[in-house]
């Protein structure tokens, strides 16, 4: 007897093929989707908004591409669930892995539909990655002893990662500027103290890396224009006067004289705070609220140089680099720390006057102006170069690397060939499947550029069989070329990172056999 | 506007295949609202360029013929368009003039991206062909440049009246030209003198009069009326001037107070403290011997009461109120004082001197004219007047464009010759250059290079001129080497444009060419638009 009714109105059950085939139908949905962008002759999607403005945004980034879809597909939602994470985790190839997580969903229907059952290919799948990473790590080079031949490696993987942005006209320029600005970080991967400030104007190549912190503010009327060797206090402090916060509050008085007085008081309190904070031996002050006038005017008296109105990123930033601390009390002068730095001035990009701070305590603050032709070149930039940095942080810290191009997918799809063969069983169909999906991805990069993918692949696939090859796919000459001598590098832990999780997504949404949507959350009537 | 509803396909939320057709039309129909939008601005390029009718959502109406602000009102929505109109925004930025030029160009490189991708190039070949064009491009404008002195009054005035003979204000370049030219030499700093802040030219517009009557003032302008109700001075020489962020009004806390009265007595009582609590800040006020004020505008309470102005009258103080805030910068600049917060600060040393403070009728209204400044910092106002609103806007806006001209020659000192001339040449060179580069690359720049022609095309067509004539008569000249020949849009013939005194900055070129280019490229690399949040 079937049950009359098990769920409530309006919440759907999709069952065992249906709900497997809605799920492999939207995870490839987005992989295709995103597909063109992939590879240094990747495509570049407009994202509309529907909202107010119809701002546009133009992109390459997979992340930011998945990030902005509305999707109401559960399996789809997996796979940019996990562009995501490879995006927090590493930065970049978070096109990548949806591209193989949606090829090994392809594969994996085409499986399901010869009857083969989901755990089985499981099975096969989690051996296959497994091969493959072994594979991988046979491969990896690690020059970390060596400096200079480590900046090299640096160098190759930020222009590889750059050759499929928007910044690859000018990737020499930019993997130096961020090979320079990770190298400060002396391997951290606090990207935090890496500033970027995107001013519009001038074309990319004016971008530059500048050492200490710019902020965009202008200096108050009167004061010096230029410090040296500052004392910063970095404050979160309202500078109008200390009202009574209880609502309603207010006095009587019954003279003007004493309305005077009162006036005269609430001054006399600005004023009192104001020689409490000059108390505090500085030359810089910096708000991250307003200064109003009359403070403003007391600090230019002293010669004190007050910044107002920083905004609040811009205020710990500084305060992070400048090694102060943020204070809003000043009754204790020696308990605040104070920020220090060599040298304020006022500088100009552009046509924008900005306050740079060079010679800060924290050696590994710097800061990238990116300059561009306008918004949408600006904000891509940026996207492009925070990959960049993403991965070269990583690298500095696991400085195994891979070679790109296409090649190491042909290593792994190698190793896992030769592991289908040896295991007996329905598996071997699986990890066979595995590293079809694999060979996708070279497939996608050659197609983008226009090459013939079939033909390269099949090249690419005979180089390979030798042992110890370095071939990949060079899309600039459209051929089958030598990656160590063309300098197309990928670091290990993107690899690695892009490898498990496409796996993992896809074991996650193959082993799905029941969809249920929940009723939708009625809104409660207004009326 | 017909051209702009070219609208993409809108892709639905639950699309799920995407093919290669599709992919095809989108890049496609981007390039084609985009060369809409180029198209519409066409005609207003060149000295003899039509200008245009903006009526705004609020009623407004604009006339003008800078690209810049006709594109900005446009609001297109096909993001495609949109990104043109960022285009020439951009150019606005970096150089200040040739913001239609640099949309013309990209128009035209679009044409020729619709052909080769039609003749199944790849999108990326083109569009790399098109960063080695431009960069070519630009080394072939900088090896055309004749440099520029600073001193060289003369080429200056030249390239800022170029810049102005394609606007409304065309006949009044004699007068307009040196006049940008001095006022952004008067701003330079000596000790940087590759940075212009052009902030510190304040252009202040008053109806009434014609253009012939802007003028440049050494010193500052006040579109305001003096605060003379109580009867005080309008005019006063060897000005003492203040710049003051406090008010000359009953005292009010931050706090909510009330006076609390209970009989009568009182209420006078009151009266005559306000009285005395004014009358002591004015003394103080006038113990330094300060007599003009500017009072800063608040929000809090009133700058001035109709009591403290009386006061200020007896006092013989010129008062002006209401300066906005963001003003006070520029105004201590220039007549080199500190603003004073506080009536306990307001010592002589803060104070700006003036030979002369006056107020002057002009047309319908008055402005107070600051004069014979002492040690004026390094800012200048100019006064532009207009018959009309449309007018007076459309002058400020060339005057804009003509100190920005005169600004990029102060930072990139080279000039080149106008009227197409640099187009031509960059098509014939360019051309050549193709020659000596192999298969797909060599296609591709080939064309752009004839894409470059489109410049003197437009300006002849817009001359009404035959375009087809000039552009082949101005290639043969070009090809036996008169590398300067252009069109000269007055005579209506080929001259060389150098000679014509035709010239504009080296950097308004070569901007419009890169930025053009980036831009295509973008559109260029674009194959789908996903509709998000």
């Amino acid at each position: 007897m079937a049950v009359e009714k098990l769920f409530k109105d309006e919440a759907t059950e999709e069952k065992g093929e249906r709900a497997r085939m809605a799920s492999f139908v939207g995870a490839m949905a987005i992989a295709d989707l995103v597909k063109t962008t992939l590879g240094p002759k990747g495509m570049d999607k407009i994202l509309q908004s529907t909202g107010r403005g119809h701002s546009v945004t133009v992109t390459n980034d997979g992340a930011t591409i998945l990030k902005s879809l509305h999707i109401d597909n559960p399996a789809a939602k997996v796979l940019i669930e996990i562009s995501k994470v490879q995006d927090d985790e590493v930065g970049d190839g978070t096109t990548s892995v949806v591209v193989l997580a949606g090829e090994l969903l392809r594969e994996a229907e085409k499986l399901v539909g010869s009857k083969i059952h989901p755990m089985t290919i499981i099975a096969g799948y989690r051996m296959a990655s497994d091969c493959a990473r072994r594979a991988l790590l046979d491969r990896v080079k690690d020059n970390k002893d060596d400096a200079e031949k480590f900046r090299l490696d640096l160098m190759r993987i930020a222009m590889t990662t750059l050759s499929s942005k928007i910044l690859s006209q000018d990737k020499e320029h930019f993997a130096k500027l961020a090979v320079d600005a990770v190298m400060r970080l002396k391997g951290s991967t606090n990207l935090e103290s890496i500033q970027i400030i995107k001013k519009a104007g001038g074309s990319l190549k004016d971008s530059f890396l500048d050492e200490g912190f710019i902020l965009d503010k202008k200096i108050g009327l009167g004061q010096p224009k230029r410090i040296e060797n500052a004392n910063i206090l970095v404050a979160n402090t309202a500078m109008d006067t200390d009202k009574v916060k209880i609502y309603g509050a207010r006095v009587r008085v019954d003279s003007m004289a004493k309305v005077a007085q009162i006036e005269g008081a609430e001054k006399e309190k600005m004023r009192e705070k104001v020689q409490k904070i000059i108390g505090h031996g500085i030359n810089c002050f910096v708000n991250r609220q307003l200064i109003y006038n009359f403070p403003e005017e007391l600090f230019a008296d002293a010669g004190i140089l007050a910044i107002e109105h920083a905004d609040f990123d811009g205020i710990e930033r500084l305060g992070l680099v400048t090694g102060g601390e943020i204070a809003s009390t000043f009754d204790n002068p020696e308990s605040v720390k104070l920020g220090h730095c060599k040298l304020i001035e006022e500088i100009m990009i552009g046509e924008d006057k900005l306050i740079h701070f060079s010679g800060v305590e924290m050696g590994e603050a710097c800061t990238i102006v990116l300059r561009g032709a306008s918004f949408h070149v600006l904000d891509e930039a940026e996207r492009s170069l925070h990959d960049a940095l993403c991965v070269l942080s990583q690298t500095v810290n696991d400085s195994r690397v891979l070679l790109g191009g296409g090649w190491p997918e042909m290593v792994m799809a190698k190793a896992v060939d030769e592991l289908a063969r040896k295991t007996p069983g329905k598996k071997s169909h699986a990890i066979e499947a595995f590293s079809r999906a694999l060979i996708a991805i070279p497939t996608t990069i050659a197609d983008n550029a226009g090459l013939d993918s079939a033909e390269l692949v099949a090249q690419l696939r005979a180089e390979h069989h030798k042992e110890d090859s370095n071939a990949g796919i060079d899309v600039i000459t459209g051929a089958v070329g030598d990656m160590s001598e063309l300098g197309i590098s990928e670091a290990f832990k993107v690899k690695q990172a892009v490898l498990l999780s496409a796996t993992e997504a896809a074991e996650m949404i193959l082993r799905v056999d029941e969809i249920i949507t929940c009723a939708p959350r009625r809104r409660e009537d207004r009326m | 506007m017909a051209a702009m509803s070219v609208q993409a396909p809108r892709s639905s939320k639950t699309e799920s295949y995407v093919d290669n057709k599709r992919k095809d039309d989108i890049r496609m129909s981007n390039i084609k609202s985009a060369r809409a939008v180029a198209d519409a601005v066409r005609t207003s390029l060149g000295p003899k360029g039509m200008d245009k009718m903006i009526s705004t959502a609020s009623g407004e109406v604009i006339i003008t013929n800078d690209g810049a602000t006709i594109l900005n009102k446009m609001e297109v929505l096909q993001p495609a368009a949109k990104m043109l109109v960022e285009l020439s925004k951009s150019q606005d930025v970096v150089a200040g003039d040739g913001t239609t030029t640099v949309v013309v160009i990209a128009g035209a490189f679009l044409k020729q991206c619709q052909t080769l991708l039609r003749s199944g190039i790849h999108p990326t070949v083109a569009s790399d062909s098109l960063h080695k064009t431009s960069m070519k491009a630009v080394d072939i404008l900088t090896a055309m440049a004749v440099p520029v002195e600073l001193s060289d009054r003369d080429s200056l005035v030249k390239s800022a009246s170029t810049s102005l003979n394609s606007k409304v204000v065309s006949q009044y370049s004699t007068l307009l030209a040196p006049l940008a030219v001095d006022s952004v030499l008067s701003v330079v700093d000596p000790v940087k003198p590759d940075l212009v802040d052009l902030r510190d030219v304040k252009i202040v517009k008053k109806l009434g009069g014609t253009v012939d009557d802007t003028e440049l003032v050494k010193g500052l302008v006040f579109d305001k009326k003096v605060s003379h109700t109580a009867g005080g001075p309008t005019r006063i020489e060897n000005a003492k001037i203040a710049v003051i962020q406090f008010q000359i009004s009953p005292p009010k806390t931050d706090i909510e107070q009330s006076i609390v009265v209970s009989d009568y007595t009182q209420m006078d009582r009151i009266l005559k403290e306000e009285r005395n609590y004014i009358l002591s800040m004015i003394k103080k006020i006038k113990a330094t011997g300060c007599n003009v004020l500017l009072i800063q505008k608040s929000i809090l309470r009133d700058a001035v009461t109709d009591l403290s102005l009386h006061y200020l009258a007896k006092a013989k103080i010129l008062v002006i109120k209401d300066v906005e805030r963001d003003d006070i910068e520029f105004i201590t600049k220039t007549l080199n004082c500190l603003p004073i917060a506080n009536i306990e600060h307001f010592r002589a040393e803060k104070l700006g001197f003036a030979d002369m403070v006056e107020e002057v009728s002009l047309g319908d209204g008055k402005i107070v004219k600051v004069t014979g400044i002492k040690d004026m910092g390094r800012t200048t106002t100019v006064l532009v007047r207009g018959s009309n609103q449309l007018v007076l806007d459309e002058a400020e806006r060339s005057l804009h464009d003509a100190l920005c001209v005169v600004r990029c020659l102060v930072n990139k000192k080279f000039l080149i010759a106008g009227g197409g001339a640099p187009e031509i040449e960059l098509s014939r060179q360019l051309g050549a250059w193709s020659k000596v580069l192999h298969g797909m690359e060599s296609f591709c720049v080939k064309s752009f290079a004839e894409a470059l022609e489109v410049v003197p095309y437009t300006l002849a067509e817009n001359a009404g001129l035959n375009p087809i004539t000039i552009v082949t008569e101005l290639r043969n000249r070009h090809a036996q080497g008169e590398i300067n020949a252009g069109i000269n849009v007055r005579k209506g013939q080929i001259t060389n444009i150098l000679e014509e005194n035709v010239v504009q900055p080296l950097l308004v070129s070569t901007s419009a060419i890169t930025l053009a280019a980036e831009c295509v490229r973008m559109i260029l690399k674009i194959d789908d638009i996903v509709t998000v949040r």
